[in-house]
Parts: C-alpha cells; sequence; structure tokens
C-alpha cells in the first residue's frame, strides 16, 4: 500500500470517526443543514413529477377518447383536452377549498404545508413538507389533515421538513378507542408489502374485544399529540399471551397525500 | 480529476432522483436505488483515496437524507453508512483489474449484491434497535428487490460513466499497469 493510501485511510478514519461520534442534536442539525442545501432541487423536482404526471394523465385520457368517438375523434380530442385541464383546476379548487374549511374550523392552529417528496428509503416511512423554521415549525409536532393523522415532525430546516408518517414503527402514538375505555400504543410496522400498509395497537388488555370499523384516537398521552385525532379504524383483533392487539387501517390514505397540516398549538 | 467531480455531481443527483422514484409495488414495494452503482463504479475505476473520498461523500448523503432522529436516540448513527460503503467499495476496488479488462458482468453482479448489502446492514442495524428480529417474504423482496434492480441497471449506467470517462479525458483505463 502507497504512503498516500495510507494518509488517505487515516483521514478517512478521523472523518469517520468524527461522524460517528455525533449526537441526536449535532445528528438532526447537520441532517437540517443538508436539508436546507438541497431544499431548491428538491422542491424543483416536486414541481416537475407534478407536471409530468399531469401530461401523462392527459394522454391517457386522448388515448380512451380515440377507442371511444372513431369519427369525432379530432372534435372530442379538443373538448378532453380542455375538459381534463379544467378537471385539474376544479381538483384544486376543491382540494384547497377542503383544507381551508378544515383549517377555519379546526380546534388547533394549522400551518398547510405541501409535499415535496415521498420516502425514498426502505426501512423509515417518511415524506418531506415544504415548510420549516421560518414557518414556525419545530421537531415533534403533529401533522394532519381533514381525515386524520398523519405523523410528526423530526427534522426542521429553514424552508423544509421531515415527516415520519404514523405507518412507522418509530412512529408511536398513545390512544383510545371509541366506544371502550381501552388504551393502547399504535405504531406502524416495519416492513409492509402494499400501498395500504396497516398499523398496530399494542397493549389492550386481552378482554377488551374490538370490533373491525371501531375508530382509534389519539388520548394526549405523551404530550407530542393532542387527544381526539382520528388514528385509524379497527380492522381485526386478536388475544395475545399477555395482551390484545388491534390492526388498524390508516385514517388517511398515505400513498397519495398531497397537502397536510402541521399542528402548532390550540386556537 | 474531473470525472471524480462528475461522479459527484451525479451521486447528489441520484440521490435526490431516489426520492422522486416511487417504489415498486409488484416487487413487495422494494425501492430503487440508483446512487451505489455510482459509487461501486466509483470504487472501480477511481485510484485508491478517491474511492474512499466518494464513499465517504455517499455514505454522509445517504445517512443525511434517510436516517432518522427519533426523541434523543438516532436509531442508526450517521457514518455507519460511510463505512458500509468503505467496506463494499474496497472489495470492488480489488476486483479493478478484472474490471479494466473489460470483464463487466461480475461486477454488475456484484454491484447488485452490494446494494442488496447495504439495505441489509441498515436492517440488521434497526432491528438491533427495535428488537424482534423476523425475515418475512416482504423483507427478503425489500433488500434482494433493490439489487436486483441494480444489477439490471448497471450495464447501462456503467456503459454511460465509460462514456463520460472518455470524454473527460479521465485516464483510468491503464491497461499496461496490468499486462
Amino acid at each position: 500500500m502507497s504512503r498516500t493510501s495510507i494518509i488517505a485511510l487515516l483521514i478517512f478514519g478521523a472523518i469517520l470517526g468524527y461522524f460517528l461520534s455525533f449526537g441526536a442534536d449535532t445528528t438532526r442539525k447537520f441532517q437540517a443543514s443538508i436539508y436546507q442545501l438541497l431544499a431548491p432541487f428538491f422542491t424543483t423536482g416536486s414541481g416537475l413529477q407534478k407536471q409530468i404526471t399531469s401530461v401523462r394523465t392527459g394522454l391517457k385520457s386522448l388515448d380512451e377518447l380515440e377507442k371511444e368517438n372513431g369519427a369525432l375523434r379530432v372534435d372530442n380530442r379538443q373538448l378532453r383536452a380542455t375538459n381534463s385541464a379544467l378537471r385539474d383546476v376544479e381538483h384544486e379548487v376543491n382540494r384547497l377549498r377542503h383544507a381551508l374549511n378544515y383549517r377555519e374550523r379546526s380546534v388547533f392552529k394549522l400551518i398547510p404545508a405541501e409535499i415535496v417528496t415521498r420516502d425514498a428509503s426502505t426501512w423509515w416511512h417518511t415524506v418531506t413538507i415544504n415548510r420549516g423554521k421560518e414557518d414556525h415549525i419545530e421537531t415533534d409536532m403533529p401533522v394532519v389533515t381533514d381525515e386524520g393523522l398523519v405523523g410528526k415532525t423530526t427534522t426542521v430546516s429553514n424552508t423544509i421538513s421531515v415527516v415520519l408518517l404514523v405507518t412507522d414503527e418509530n412512529c408511536k402514538v398513545a390512544a383510545s378507542i371509541e366506544g371502550s375505555r381501552e388504551q393502547g400504543i399504535i405504531s406502524g410496522e416495519r416492513v409492509s408489502g402494499g400501498l395500504a400498509p396497516l398499523l398496530d395497537l399494542n397493549f389492550l388488555t386481552k378482554q377488551a374485544n374490538l370490533q373491525p370499523g371501531q375508530k382509534a384516537y389519539t388520548s394526549g398521552v405523551g404530550g407530542v399529540f393532542p387527544s381526539g385525532l382520528f388514528i385509524g379504524a379497527v380492522k381485526s383483533f386478536k388475544v395475545r399471551e399477555l395482551d390484545g392487539q388491534a390492526k388498524l387501517s390508516p385514517a388517511v390514505d398515505l400513498s397519495h397525500l398531497e397537502d397536510v397540516f402541521v399542528v402548532t398549538g390550540r386556537k | 480529476m474531473i470525472f471524480f467531480f462528475v461522479l459527484l455531481v451525479l451521486l447528489v443527483i441520484a440521490q435526490i432522483s431516489e426520492f422522486f422514484i416511487p417504489p415498486l409495488d409488484w416487487m413487495y414495494h422494494a425501492h430503487i436505488y440508483i446512487a451505489p452503482v455510482l459509487v461501486f463504479y466509483g470504487a472501480m475505476t477511481l485510484p485508491f483515496p478517491l474511492m474512499l473520498a466518494m464513499a465517504l461523500f455517499a455514505g454522509v448523503l445517504l445517512d443525511a437524507l434517510t436516517v432518522q432522529v427519533i426523541g434523543s436516540k438516532v436509531e442508526i448513527s450517521l457514518g455507519s453508512s460511510i463505512l458500509i460503503y468503505a467496506v463494499l467499495a474496497g472489495i470492488m476496488h480489488g476486483l479493478r483489474p478484472l474490471f479494466i479488462r473489460g470483464r463487466w458482468e461480475v461486477h454488475c453482479v456484484l454491484t447488485g449484491i452490494c446494494t442488496s448489502a447495504i439495505i441489509l446492514a441498515q436492517y440488521l442495524m434497526i432491528t438491533f434497535r427495535r428488537g424482534t428480529f423476523f425475515f418475512t417474504r416482504e423483507v427478503w423482496w425489500q433488500i434482494g428487490g433493490p439489487g436486483l434492480m441494480a444489477m439490471l441497471m448497471a450495464p447501462v449506467i456503467f456503459w454511460i460513466l465509460n462514456w463520460m470517462a472518455r470524454v473527460t479525458r479521465y485516464p483510468y483505463l491503464p491497461e499496461r499497469t496490468f499486462e
């Protein structure tokens, strides 16, 4: 091994040791600075992705049109394209109106945010939103939609934040079940093979006997999530050796999230 | 040297692109990883010190963008990916002579295996932290799937990078050294 390689190896070892010595706070700060540095690329990428998806949807409708209307193909193409564009606008208006309504009637102070990127890693379920410290977002703030709980913020940079989804095994939420005194801890599954991952509600009593469809809400224990946020509905219940466990379907369809709200407090 | 910086820029682009590539539903939600393919190509074409620098850069980027800090707990220490990348890139670097002779097939297969090895290492680390060790079909696919995809992408990416190396006049094919 040459002298250059040995020196390189020593420098590499020193830098590696430096990084490995990072604690939680330093890691979070470092991650926030990297996210901040790459934020323009993420937002540009997100915009590009939306445009590509929009073009793809337009092409699909043209295909359908061709099959359905042979003779009036040209006219119908124009009409379908116009309709498609209007539908996009209508969808956008409805979505924003819906969000605005929820924000107004909610008992919480909400900051609206848009999803910029979805999880790129295999073992963590996260999304990135276009709000950060500049919008008074902090670590461990609940993230919701009008349908229910989405997750909580973890790494927060100036203009961008990472949200740990409720379907992640590390996102633990104290929950209570409607119509019963049962309380437990909800967490996601480490590995989910499908688009609709389930949640585990653990530490229930063996006698809980939860029925499919019963709703689980945040109980407010733990301090991160305020009480009363809809988490999901019971799908099945089983008795284990020491406790009862229920499987829940998340209240929010996390695979198609577009807009969310960060809860900054109560009104 | 220009080629090294080109690789670094491509690495950043690949890492960002991974955020916008949806997981493959038909492969049990397996993700597509492009960055490791670039790192392993760098391992075979760059000299040892630059290979280490690239592993360092890729590891920091991967950890900074994926590892989660929950409360006061860091699940996987920042820097662990640097170590994993360096070890695997070191192995690939050892097979450099074969690559330079134009025998790419071994490296394409190894790129896939090493990509899966990164994800497996991450899984083992989080399992160690969280407890409850299990290997279901989904876990295997989520570990093996990205490796399989990397294996399939590798020849194309290697070919493009090879072309870029020629364009930037990177002298990484010193056949005389090995013959």
